[in-house]
């Protein structure tokens, strides 16, 4: 009983350190936005009051901006996902078949990933505004001269480049390192049996790294939900409110606009909601065919 | 044979491409931030016809540099260190305790992995300034433990399994205490594992904007990405200025990657797969 006893303190007190951190700055936050986003509380007054799901209610019906943004939101998370994943495993395939030149694609081709999303997202606003309006007069390439930052038709593409530039380097380490895992026997033994190229990689290779697709599509789905510093520093939202993404539609109604943090919250616990939901499909279907093959 | 020939060609070339792609911003900047913005507006794809350094000297000044990496370091050694600590010791404890309790703290911690950061940014801004963290740097580092300790404590949690028990039993019976024991003989065992730790947090730590937009106000503790951000927004068209900063703010990632490259990609693959 006292052996018991002890070892139960001193597991707390193992765990402590990290548990008291991870309660203040995690925990309680994570349950504090849900109780105020059924609350009216403005940040300002110390007095509010519970209003039930009404924040959750005019989020969804009421507020345009905020419905346009999930739009907005879930858009970009499907482009991303597809076309981050694609240009990786594209990348990943055609390195990994180089023999010289394969570390230098590879450095080259994570670089971007080491710099600063904001950071990266301003150097592309220099390109977008400066470099490749010069570019199409000197070139004659006309098409190049748009406004890619300022009419909504072209910031979501425009957004969407950055975000590939900065992101694919990620993932293609991680299917790179997945197609090492790959061995050159079965491979060869699929060739010798006459399979293509294209066969032996949709038939051999694809299946045989399904785990590192899970992990891939986990993290894009993941991180595109979450999409902020981007916007944040290309367009800003802008232009009027056309590329708001929710992170950024949450940040505003909390931080800069009106301070309605009870609102904003209840906003904050809907992205999160998607998130969880939309994870929790995904890894289930995909867990079930990893196992499959 | 020759088809396989020409097909590898085109694979080259169009991995050639891709790369012009990725280097253009960053060769973009770098040329034209020792440019004037007259010759910028004139020929912005050229390569420079005298290098004004002056542009560094005023963008070194303009984002106090010395002071903003300063706090970035000061920010990201305190949150890496803390993060280790906090989680080797949890992640070893939970990993080695069985029972009802020891797996209900760890359910805690990975219950909240998926909670994203804007979801909780809110009430954690209420909490920092309620407890004086708004503001300081290491009120910053410790908030930065508080958000990465979950991850890391799942990652040393699975590593343990990898390490046999006999070396801490017969350290026990020779009389280490539980805490010495951990310290000498299990924790420099974790070494692979603490590495990746190291590398996945300190390019977020480094890199992140958000955390320290919504906490830092005091420009003398701004970190080196807040510092050049504010830059922007204060100075928008001084392209000579904005260029400059961007690049002084890249430069140290991009030499710790030039030295790491290895152990980055490596901490990079191990996070993932096991995470």
């Amino acid at each position: 009983m006292i052996k018991k006893y002890q070892s139960a303190v001193s597991l707390l007190l193992f765990v402590a350190p990290a548990f008291i951190c991870y309660l203040v700055f995690l925990l309680i936050p994570t349950y504090g936005g849900m109780y105020y986003s059924l609350t009216d509380w403005n940040g300002l007054n110390r007095t509010y009051s519970f209003v039930g799901l009404g924040n959750f209610v005019e989020a969804l019906r009421d507020d345009r901006y905020f419905t346009d943004s999930i739009w907005f939101t879930l858009k970009y998370v499907l482009f991303m996902v597809v076309l981050q994943n694609a240009f990786a495993l594209l990348f990943a395939v055609f390195i990994e078949s180089r023999k010289r030149l394969k570390t230098f694609f590879r450095t080259i081709f994570f670089m971007p990933n080491m710099i600063s999303v904001i950071i990266s997202a301003f150097m592309w606003t220099f390109v977008f505004s400066q470099v490749l309006p010069q570019l199409a007069v000197k070139t004659g390439l006309t098409f190049l001269d748009q406004s890619w930052i300022g009419d909504p038709k072209y910031s979501f593409f425009s957004i969407l480049a950055v975000s590939l530039w900065n992101g694919v380097g990620y993932m293609m380490i991680i299917y790179m390192a997945g197609l090492q895992g790959v061995p050159e026997q079965v491979k060869e033994a699929a060739m010798i049996d006459g399979a293509t190229p294209l066969q032996t990689f949709f038939k051999v290779t694809l299946p045989m790294i399904t785990h590192a697709i899970t992990i891939c599509l986990f993290m894009t789905l993941n991180s595109a939900f979450k999409v902020f510093e981007v916007v944040y520093g290309l367009t800003g939202g802008g232009p009027g409110r056309s590329t708001q993404v929710m992170a950024l539609n949450i940040y505003e109604e909390a931080f800069s606009n009106n301070f309605r943090y009870g609102y904003a919250s209840a906003k904050a616990i809907i992205l999160f909601l998607m998130v969880l939901i939309i994870t929790v499909i995904q890894v289930n279907v995909l867990k079930k065919r990893e196992v499959e093959a | 044979m020759k088809r396989r020939k020409y097909g590898n060609l085109a694979i080259t070339l169009f991995l050639a491409v891709c790369a012009v792609y990725a280097v253009f911003p960053i060769y973009m900047a770098v040329v034209n931030s020792f440019k004037t913005q007259g010759e910028m507006l004139k020929s912005v794809l050229t390569l420079p016809v005298k290098l004004h350094f002056e542009n560094y000297s005023n963008a070194f000044h303009e984002i106090n540099m010395l002071q903003s990496a300063l706090n970035t370091v000061v920010v990201t050694v305190i949150g890496i260190a803390g993060i280790i600590v906090c989680a080797s010791l949890a992640g070893y404890k939970l990993s080695r305790t069985p029972g009802k309790l020891s797996q209900f703290i760890f359910f805690l911690f990975i219950a909240s992995m998926l909670v994203p950061f804007h979801s909780i940014m809110i009430p954690l801004t209420r909490m920092a300034k309620n407890l004086g963290f708004q503001g300081t740097t290491w009120g910053l580092a410790f908030i930065y433990i508080g958000l990465g300790v979950n991850m890391a404590v799942f990652l040393y949690h699975g590593f343990v399994k990898s390490v046999p028990r006999e070396l801490e039993e017969s350290a026990r019976m020779d009389g280490c205490g539980e805490l010495q024991t951990f310290a000498r003989i299990i924790f420099p065992l974790l070494l692979p594992i603490t590495v990746t730790i190291a590398i996945l947090d300190l390019l977020w730590i480094w890199n992140d904007f958000l955390l320290p937009l919504l906490m830092l106000t005091n420009v003398e503790r701004y970190t080196l990405i807040l510092s050049t951000s504010m830059l922007f927004g204060e100075y928008n068209n001084d392209w000579s200025l904005i260029l400059s900063s961007l690049v002084l703010t890249a430069i140290p990632v991009v030499i710790f990657y030039a030295f790491f490259q290895k152990y980055i990609m490596q901490g990079i693959t191990e996070g993932a797969v096991k995470g």
